[in-house]
């Protein structure tokens, strides 16, 4: 884009140049403000101060001395949250000096991700250009991989940049599948029965090891002689208490059952994340208030012949059913860099019959509620962190843009590798013939 | 047999090589050997006179009385007797007088078959089991960082001596040098009526051959009926099992094979005539190898081949490349004929089929069914209805052991016949077609006067009785019998109609082609009342119709419902938008047993149009996006890959009626980390190229060879000098530098792309497309001036280090600076929404939509060469078409339907009956598997027929692995690029 170009945006949409200071009381006006999934202010104000929101509506009250940033070819959205991702732990899927989004050990529950988050991963810059403000960084590897952290995608040091720093402890369910010779196809062949035995005793081990946690528990609170703290089971006492949600990831319908049910039995909290068959126990998730991640809207239908646009669907089944709904990418390294595609998944879920006020949620109130950060994000309230973007239209249209995002009352710079090199080589002068 | 006879044996073994190393023809071989087998049966008329301390053994006179006796497949005769004298049949008729001195057998009650003939018997070894053609399933199971490809660059096949030096190419072997007697498996054998076999070779590509044998006890010299029966051939990457892996690795690159060595073949006669007419000092000696597929190819009296192809489609690759090379192959049948049968059987052919079927197991919950796809739960319920299509379909079917188990052989072929296989077919199959694909029919196969004495003994009146007991198998006029005992008896009497009773196993599950096809096929569509996204100067023509005939565009204009013939179909838009159908200019979406043959550093040999998968699920998803071409291509592994293909998504053709005949042909090249195995391990460091210094080279160094062939290949063609052996490595080199195959080039970095711009230009090559090229930005004026397309992602990066400075606004900068670019899916999952993916071009870089949208159209049409027929709406193009509900470029639009050649592939309506109907037969097969497990049914299958039902056959699980090149090895479904 030639810089004349750029010029006449600025003018078409009103960019305002003019620098507030963080902390000055500064109004934004815009076409729309999509304050919560429900409720949308055409025109709409939002008034900040302090990095909160200090008064929100199609007008506010201005108070003195406050500027008005003029957004009149804009609409506000929340700022996004993604749900999972390895942002800020893994740089380049093929290259392992750059990857530390998993770690070796079959249950290491005092792991914790946040304290690996590369402050200035370049993939960062790129997911929060396209408005990911927040994003859940979840470690991997084992059953138990560790817990988890909500990082905001700006800020001076992982310090600053740690919204809080456990969410969940992560629970990796084990598979369900059965097959001949074994599904792994590696060992031995073994018969189905063994199978079916073998499946019940992973589970058996899950449930020693929180009853394990537990004894730890019970004797630490007994005071016993000679006792002796131990992290791994220091880290699970906050699951333990209740205070922090597990995490549990399953896809085939027989793990989610599993989980699901296992969780309501220990009565421990929990959040169901994968679900690529949760559509099929969508009524009976609804009933048990299970919270999902839905992390499958373009994976292929896990069987051939089953309908081409199986996964797109997923997502208004069990948002229909009722089930608390998030929509994330799935996880891993590969995913991080692709993290600004979030809302084209849900856009995709939209097509195929998921309602937009729940499209929005998914990716902004309901991840923010199941993370316990519904109080400062989610959503445009008084009192919320002052955490939004600008789209040049429908935030789920591939065609328009986000031009700024506010984390905070901070104007976040928009710039990333990807404008860098874009600059730098748009504005290359034509080789001359040798 | 006398020492006297063995000496005699001998002496004419002996000589049977003497002249076999004399390049006689198998034909007169064969005469001998039929001479030499009579002749020995007549001598061993005589009687033996045992050595003292020898077990003497009575006289081979015997006369079987009152015996139904099935002479041939169509004729019985009841009460009959049978005469045999010194193991061959002497006489059989119904007033057959005895001579004296005949031992009696009173047959009552029992009925006599001819010998039953195994036909490939393969050794009786774990890993000797029938072909099943896999997909690369390690990608499951492999860390992140490998990668499922084992260079080497050596092709010889380990094996000392003179011989083709690729891995599992040894026609020369005969198994006749290794023939021991296998005395437990053969008394199993016999105990199921079989009294002959072949015994088929089981490891490699060119297998070398077999005997045909009797299948007694005894002297191996008395049991050969036939040295050699046929070159058995199988489509195996057989390099795959070594490691590191050697060439053949891939199924393409098998066929790659195969064709090279007849060609090597041909080549050498050639030579050898040249050689007489043009005496040199040390003229060429053909080496064994060379020697045994001379007289495959010997036209006047070759020599047999039988394929094994390892899958259904592959079967009709079997067929087609029998065809190629003047060959009539024997077939060895995968028993899932009823996926494709139209492909996989021909009326030209004998097939040969295991008798295995699918057998259930108890699944633990009642979840468990939810993973059990509608294929397999097909598989299980066609099974036994596959013999009965291939006896109809085929020129004939025989039977064999082999791949199924023993135990359930009876059972199965009872199954079956209740599904329709005629009891004289299935008779033909165990006797007169397998002795007549043998080349023993003149011996045996019948209870004809002069054959041999090679029968089987039944309780009652028929063999195809569920409780139908073999009461002896006679070889060679030797009884081997297995007397009932009171038990067996009993329940004979008691259960003698008990088999009417059984319920029908009747089929239900439907045939996969039956709802895999065109949905209209009209003469003449209008479409009406649409949004025309022309791709062309003309833009977005609201108020325009477009008129479709034939297949093709004939007219664009308004108001042309006035003219339309009247039985023309209508499409009415109300507002839809019409596009040209989508193009995917890089596609590994329907490639059958591997998409890299990462072996060789140019594997330009192979070709993925030997390998397209017809039946992948894919073509209907993709359909469903709007796709309808796309460009398959091998994958990265190397700096040469193979030939592509060009397909049209005609769902239901086969193929080759899938490919698009007039699409310039093409080859997949790569630069940068994938050729130099950066990401593959550490294990492999030592495949030239490990740089890109070494990859420039590399390409310098082919060219340079091609250019060399070049000169040689027209002295031969003026008929200068000695024939020039066919290579074709080289061969498709030699067509890029003529200008007839055009080169995409999977690229990264702005160095590279540039070296390898250079490069081809000093060989004055015009390069056709640049794939990835995601540094392409940086240097896309020099792209735009050579004149490659540039074929990219809309927005990845940073899954290896040479994507890092990848930017989602690449594509807007080639192409304002005059590159033509596409944007691509390199992934079965972005193929299903590339439309979407085009609409990025307008969010990074401000792109017009009506340029985005071409991004997927005429952009890789142009790309492809093929923009002449496809690409945009326009008079004269073909009718490949898209309806979308809304812009194409937003999401809330849906593909509404996707036409080809002017045939409706997908409505969605219609493609979520199909589903539905899919869906409700699942739940009935399921329903069906279920009850019949009640019955208690499953305990009695064996392991292999338990497995078998969880099988994936290479068709599906080619959908199950999907790959891509963005890299290799991965934790989820998608691929790598």
């Amino acid at each position: 884009m030639k810089s004349s170009a750029k010029i006449l945006l600025v003018l078409l949409f009103g960019v305002h140049l003019a620098k507030v200071s963080w902390g000055e009381p500064v109004i934004y006006r815009a076409k729309k403000v999509h304050a919560t999934p429900f409720l949308t202010y055409e025109p709409g104000e939002i008034l900040v101060e302090n990095g909160k929101i200090k008064a929100i509506g199609k007008s506010v009250k201005k108070p003195a001395k406050c500027k008005t940033i003029e957004w009149r070819e804009l609409e506000i959205y929340p700022g996004l949250i993604s749900p999972g991702s390895s942002l800020g732990l893994a740089e380049i899927n093929a290259l392992r000096p750059t990857r530390d989004e998993r770690e070796v050990g079959s249950h290491t529950p005092e792991i914790e991700a946040w304290v690996a988050i590369n402050p200035d991963s370049e993939l960062i810059p790129v997911a929060r250009a396209n408005g990911i403000a927040h994003a859940l960084v979840v470690p991997m590897g084992g059953t138990i991989s560790g817990t988890s952290g909500l990082i905001a995608l700006d800020g001076w040091g992982v310090e600053e940049m740690a919204v809080k720093k456990k969410v969940a402890l992560h629970l990796w369910w084990p598979g369900h599948g059965i097959s001949l010779p074994n599904p792994t196809g590696n060992s031995k062949t073994k018969s189905i029965d063994d199978q079916a035995k073998e499946r019940k005793s992973r589970i058996r081990e899950i449930d020693e090891f929180f009853d394990q946690a537990e004894a730890y528990r019970n004797a630490r609170e007994a005071k016993v002689a000679n006792f002796s703290k131990i992290p791994g089971w220091e880290a699970m006492l906050p699951v333990l208490s209740r205070k922090l949600p597990l995490m549990i990831h399953a896809d085939d319908v027989r793990q989610i059952k599993a989980a699901v049910e296992w969780a309501i039995k220990r009565d421990y909290r929990y959040v169901l994340s994968g679900g690529r068959d949760a559509w099929k126990l969508a009524d009976w998730l609804a009933e048990k208030k299970t919270a999902v991640v839905y992390r499958h809207i373009f994976s292929a239908p896990s069987q051939r012949n089953q309908p081409h646009d199986r996964q797109y669907r997923a997502p208004a089944i069990l948002a229909k059913a009722g089930v608390p709904l998030s929509i994330g990418l799935p996880l891993g390294a590969w995913s991080a860099a692709n993290q600004r595609n979030l809302p084209y998944h849900v856009a995709q879920a939209i097509t195929y019959g998921l309602p937009r006020e729940k499209a929005l949620a998914s990716i902004t109130l309901e991840p923010a509620k199941l993370m316990g950060v519904d109080n400062r994000l989610g959503s445009l309230e008084i009192g919320k962190d002052a955490t939004f973007l600008s789209c040049s239209g429908d935030l789920f249209d591939l065609r328009a843009s986000v031009k700024h995002l506010i984390l905070s009352g901070r104007e976040v710079n928009m710039g990333s590798r990807h404008t860098r090199l874009y600059e730098r080589y748009d504005n290359r002068p034509v080789p001359k013939l040798k | 047999m006398s020492r006297w006879e063995l000496f005699i044996k001998f002496a004419l073994l002996s000589s049977t090589s003497i002249l076999s190393s004399m390049s006689l023809s198998r034909k007169t071989l064969t005469l001998i050997t039929l001479a030499w087998t009579m002749l020995f049966i007549t001598v061993g008329a005589r009687p033996e006179f045992p050595f003292p301390g020898e077990k003497p053994v009575g006289p081979n006179l015997h006369a079987l009385v009152k015996a139904d006796i099935q002479v041939d497949p169509e004729h019985r005769i009841t009460k009959g007797t049978l005469l045999v004298r010194d193991g061959v049949i002497e006489k059989v008729g119904k007033d057959v007088k005895i001579p004296a001195g005949y031992r009696i057998w009173d047959m009552t009650g029992k009925t006599i078959y001819p010998g039953f003939i195994d036909p490939y018997l393969l050794p009786d070894s774990e890993d000797a089991g029938l072909l099943e053609l896999k997909h690369d399933e390690h990608v499951h199971a492999t860390a992140d960082l490998s990668f499922h490809g084992t260079p080497s660059t050596r092709t010889d096949s380990g094996e000392k001596g003179p011989g083709f030096e690729v891995s599992g190419v040894h026609p020369e072997r005969r198994g006749i040098n290794d023939f021991q007697p296998n005395d437990k498996k053969w008394e199993s054998l016999r105990k199921h009526g079989f009294t002959t076999a072949h015994l088929a070779p089981s490891k490699g590509i060119f297998r070398g051959t077999g005997p045909c044998v009797l299948l007694r006890t005894g002297d191996p010299n008395d049991l050969v009926l036939k040295e050699e029966v046929a070159q058995v051939i199988a489509f195996d990457p057989v390099g795959k099992e070594q490691s590191p892996r050697v060439y053949p690795s891939s199924l393409m690159g098998t066929l790659a094979v195969i064709r090279q060595t007849f060609i090597d073949t041909k080549y050498a006669q050639e030579l050898i005539l040249y050689q007489k007419k043009n005496p040199v000092p040390v003229p060429v000696v053909p080496h064994a190898g060379i020697r045994s597929l001379q007289e495959v190819l010997n036209k006047k009296a070759p020599f047999p081949v039988w394929f094994e192809p390892g899958s259904c489609l592959m079967e009709s690759r079997a067929l087609s490349l029998g065809k190629e090379f003047g060959v009539h192959p024997v077939i060895i049948a995968t028993g899932d004929e009823w996926r494709r049968p139209d492909l996989a059987c021909s009326k030209n052919h004998s097939y040969v089929s295991s008798l295995i079927f699918p057998a259930l197991s108890k699944l633990p919950d009642d979840e468990d069914w939810n993973q059990i796809s509608l294929d397999q739960l097909r598989a299980w319920d066609h099974a036994p209805g596959n013999p009965a299509l291939l006896a109809k379909r085929t020129k004939s079917l025989s039977f064999t052991t082999s791949g199924s188990s023993l135990g359930e052989f009876h059972g199965n072929l009872l199954q079956a016949i209740g599904r329709g296989l005629p009891e004289e077919k299935a008779i033909a199959a165990l006797t007169t077609n397998p002795a007549k694909i043998c080349g023993i029919d003149r011996f045996a196969g019948t209870i004809d006067k002069g054959k041999l004495a090679n029968f089987v003994v039944v309780e009652g009146s028929t063999y195809f009785a569920k409780e139908a007991k073999i009461s002896s198998t006679w070889i060679q006029g030797h009884p081997f019998q297995y007397p009932l005992n009171d038990a067996d008896k009993k329940k004979g009497e008691k259960d003698g109609n008990a088999t009417d009773e059984k319920p029908l196993n009747e089929r239900i599950a439907k045939f996969p082609h039956a709802d895999r096809k065109a949905l209209e096929s009209p003469a003449s569509v209008l479409f009406t009342g649409f949004k025309l996204w022309t791709c062309e100067k003309e833009g977005i023509l609201a108020d325009r119709d477009l008129l479709v005939r034939d297949g093709k565009i004939v007219a664009i204009g308004a108001n042309l419902k006035q003219t339309i013939p009247k039985d023309c179909k209508l499409v009415e838009g109300k507002g839809m938008h019409l596009t040209p159908g989508i193009i995917d200019c890089h596609s590994h979406a329907m490639i059958l047993g591997g998409v890299n043959e990462s072996t060789l550093p140019s594997t330009a040999m192979v070709r993925i149009s030997d390998v397209v998968n017809s039946e992948s699920i894919n073509v209907e998803r993709q359909l469903a996006g709007g796709v309808t071409a796309c460009n398959l291509l091998h994958g990265s592994a190397n700096p040469i890959g193979g030939q592509n293909a060009v397909i049209k998504l005609r769902l239901g053709a086969s193929p080759d009626a899938m490919l698009m005949q007039q699409a310039p042909s093409g080859i997949k090249f790569a630069l940068g980390e994938n050729v130099k195995q950066s990401n593959w391990g550490d294990k492999y460091t030592t495949r030239f190229p490990q740089s890109r210094m070494g990859v420039k080279s590399f390409f310098a160094n082919r060219f340079t060879a091609a250019r060399q062939y070049d000169i040689r290949l027209r002295q031969a063609q003026e008929g200068k000098g000695p024939p020039l052996r066919r290579n074709l490595e080289l061969e498709a080199i030699l067509e890029i530098i003529r200008g007839q195959r055009l080169i995409h080039c999977h690229s990264y970095r702005q160095d590279e792309i540039l070296v390898f711009l250079r490069t081809m230009e000093s060989f004055g090559v015009k390069i056709g497309t640049l794939q990835h090229v995601l540094e392409g930005y940086k240097v896309a004026d020099e792209i735009a001036r050579h004149g490659a397309g540039a074929s990219t992602f809309s927005d990845w990066w940073a899954y290896k280090f040479e994507v890092y400075d990848a930017i989602p606004y690449a594509g807007a900068i080639m192409h304002e600076r005059g590159c033509v670019v596409s944007f691509n899916s390199d992934s079965p999952d972005h193929a299903r929404r590339l439309n979407l993916e085009a609409a990025k071009a307008v969010k990074y870089g401000g792109l017009p939509e009506t340029e985005a949208l071409k991004f997927v159209t005429l952009n890789p049409a142009k790309q492809l060469g093929i923009d002449q027929w496809v690409g945009s709406l326009e008079v004269g193009k073909d009718a490949d078409l898209a309806l979308w509900t809304g812009n194409p470029l937003d999401y809330r639009s849906k593909c509404e339907q996707t036409w080809i050649d002017g045939v409706l592939y997908h409505e969605l309506n219609k493609t979520r009956e199909r589903e539905k109907r899919r869906t409700k037969e699942r739940d009935t097969l399921v329903a069906k598997a279920r009850s019949s497990l009640n019955g208690g049914k499953e305990d009695k299958a064996s392991a292999k027929s338990k497995e078998k039902f969880f099988r994936h056959c290479l068709e599906t699980a080619c959908d199950l692995f999907p790959h891509s090149c963005r890299t290799h090895g991965h934790q989820h479904q998608e691929g790598s690029r």
